[in-house]
């Protein structure tokens, strides 16, 4: 997997002009949330536990941090994957089809997944709003909770956009591609560790 | 309805679709056919955060966590390197090792694919070497990957304990007496194997070398006691304790080690996020379908077509083992249990059986499911690893699965080969 990305630059867009650059600043963006949102979750989790057998009490908020930081991994992640063309699936079916019937059924699967993933990204924004209007708060922090949610509509859009993407990239070039990112056949990108 | 939401569940799977779209998909065909237009889908939205929601659940990108910085550092090798030294000269003892160190490494990581890719890639080239065949290698390699599955700290039982409010502690002491038994039958087939292909013994190590191995594999061999340990002492709660192992990965590969610079932590960090995020959207995805079909009553619905209410509590084991038995073949483990057990739900509270011998049952099931063709997904992983076709992957795996099989079946007549340390842990 890493030897076939230091090919490419990691958060190389494989998009034209101004829209390459948005893409690739997006990439950057999902990427270090990532990363980020996994460290300050063991920083939290592993204070906690040195809180409680070293100091005798555990964090105050830690539970809703981890809350917070769960919520921004999966949907900043989500769209990463996406992306990359690291969400599981089962292909051994799609793999003996014929080359032309793969791209077809790839532009197929892509345009119904983002169709789905535009209509969670609608469903999540109204959810939001609704509890936007009933002002609860988390209780230690004090922080709303819609606030928390933010990330899901954000990345079903980002993913919806991705999966739609990969639709027309196949409908423009010759080759089949997994994502925006990954070409078919590169095998090393579906080593799941 | 229920026939309905299967059939193009199915279909999408088959189609190679991400395994999130079924879920979703699902969901979505049940909300609409439940309240019969687009007015709830907020709601399912909701159930899908509620679904990550669980505090227990943070224990599973913590386990992913310590288990990528140990694969990347130096804890993997060194607990190979130990087992080597003890049991490498007997007879089948390169395999035997192979198996062991797959047990140990399950007891620090969680994940059948790691221990494929930790275990499997530096012992599949020195076992063909000694003269071992490669379809007996990789079937060896694949199934006993799978122990990981039983062995604490599990991926698998913190879903199904999540899924089932089950206590996750319980269970993953309940995993340690199957696994362990899974083992010894690995080990005396390996044994028979070697004897009958007349493969030759390595050399002895000295117990000088043995002592050299056991000094360098100390430190790792400090992740089973914290988390075995841990939670056999009830000193910590399963995230508690991996937290502590994230804490003690840490140290050992950054600061003992110095396998490790603090930008391979934030790339390993980043790796972690990524797995977490797959395996998170399918829990939210599978929590917002179990949540509909549940409220449609579907499961009873299924249950009662089965009969499975005049079945006693053997029979509705049997039903449940052959259900995730034959779900794993196709299907990502994960999403086999999130799918399936909300539907046996009801039936095993109303029969009265022990949720923990359950939730054993079917890891174990889930564990033999996920290396059986055609589409157990250890296979692929397998493949793609070790760069081999389906056919030599498989070749090797039917007397495994009958082994595994045979312990299922002991386990359902049994239980207390799960529930005896259950029991003596948490006096029951």
């Amino acid at each position: 997997m890493m030897e076939n990305q230091s090919k490419r630059h990691a958060h190389e867009s494989s998009l034209p002009g101004i829209l390459g650059i948005v893409d690739s600043a997006i990439s950057r963006v999902e990427s270090f949330l990532l990363a980020v949102g996994v460290l300050l979750m063991a920083a939290n989790t592993v204070a906690n536990v040195v809180g409680r057998f070293v100091l005798g009490n555990s964090i105050f908020f830690s539970e809703e941090l981890n809350r917070i930081l769960i919520i921004l991994i999966t949907f900043a992640g989500i769209s990463y994957a996406a992306r990359h063309g690291r969400h599981i699936r089962m292909s051994a079916i799609y793999d003996v089809l014929s080359p032309r019937t793969r791209k077809i059924l790839m532009v197929f699967i892509a345009l119904v997944t983002a169709l789905f993933m535009f209509l969670l990204c609608f469903y999540a924004v109204k959810y939001i709003g609704t509890q936007a209007t009933r002002g609860r708060v988390l209780p230690s922090l004090q922080i709303p909770v819609w606030m928390i949610l933010i990330w899901a509509p954000v990345g079903f859009f980002m993913t919806g956009t991705q999966y739609l993407l990969t639709a027309i990239k196949n409908m423009t070039s010759k080759d089949t591609y997994l994502s925006t990112y990954v070409l078919e056949g590169y095998d090393q990108d579906e080593i799941e560790v | 309805m229920a026939a309905t939401i299967f059939t193009v569940m199915i279909v999408l799977l088959l189609l190679g679709f991400p395994m999130m779209v079924p879920l979703i998909v699902g969901a979505f065909i049940g909300f609409l056919m439940m309240f019969g237009d687009m007015g709830q889908m907020e709601t399912m939205v909701q159930q899908m955060l509620a679904g990550i929601r669980p505090a227990s659940l943070i224990a599973v990108p913590m386990f992913i966590f310590a288990a990528d910085i140990m694969t990347r550092g130096q804890s993997a090798g060194r607990l190979i390197d130990v087992v080597m030294a003890f049991v490498g000269h007997i007879r089948g003892g390169l395999a035997i090792s192979t198996a062991a160190a797959c047990t140990m490494f399950g007891a620090v990581s969680g994940s059948t694919q790691a221990t494929v890719v930790a275990i499997g890639s530096p012992l599949r080239p020195r076992m063909l070497k000694a003269g071992y065949k490669d379809s007996f290698v990789l079937a060896l390699i694949v199934n006993s990957s799978d122990i990981a599955f039983l062995i604490p700290p599990s991926i698998g039982m913190i879903i199904y304990g999540v899924v089932s409010n089950t206590s996750i502690a319980e269970l993953f002491i309940a995993g340690i007496g199957p696994g362990l038994m899974i083992l010894a039958m690995f080990s005396i087939y390996s044994y028979i194997y070697a004897v009958r292909n007349k493969v030759p013994t390595e050399p002895k190590a000295t117990w000088l070398e043995r002592a050299r191995t056991l000094r360098l594999a100390l430190w790792p061999l400090g992740f089973p006691v914290i988390i075995v340990g841990g939670i056999y002492g009830g000193v910590f709660s399963p995230t508690e304790a991996a937290a502590a192992c994230v804490l003690y990965a840490m140290v050992l590969e950054v600061v003992v080690f110095r396998s490790m610079s603090l930008n391979d932590v934030y790339q390993t960090a980043k790796s972690t996020g990524l797995i977490t995020a797959v395996v998170f959207i399918l829990v939210a995805a599978g929590a917002a379908f179990s949540w509909v079909i549940s409220f449609a009553q579907v499961p009873q619905q299924i249950l009662a077509a089965v009969g499975i209410s005049e079945m006693g509590p053997i029979g509705v084991l049997f039903v449940i083992s052959i259900a995730f038995f034959i779900g794993c073949m196709f299907v990502d483990p994960i999403v086999v249990i999130l799918i399936l057990v909300p539907i046996f739900a009801p039936v095993v509270k109303s029969v009265g059986l022990d949720p923990v011998l359950v939730g054993t049952i079917i890891t174990l099931q889930v564990a033999i499911g996920s290396a059986t063709p055609p589409f157990g997904c250890d296979i692929f992983t397998a493949m793609a690893v070790f760069k081999r076709p389906y056919i030599d992957v498989i070749r090797g795996t039917p007397p495994f699965i009958l082994m595994l099989l045979g312990l299922a079946v002991a386990l359902i007549f049994f239980p207390q080969i799960a529930l005896f340390l259950r029991d003596l842990a948490f006096a029951k």
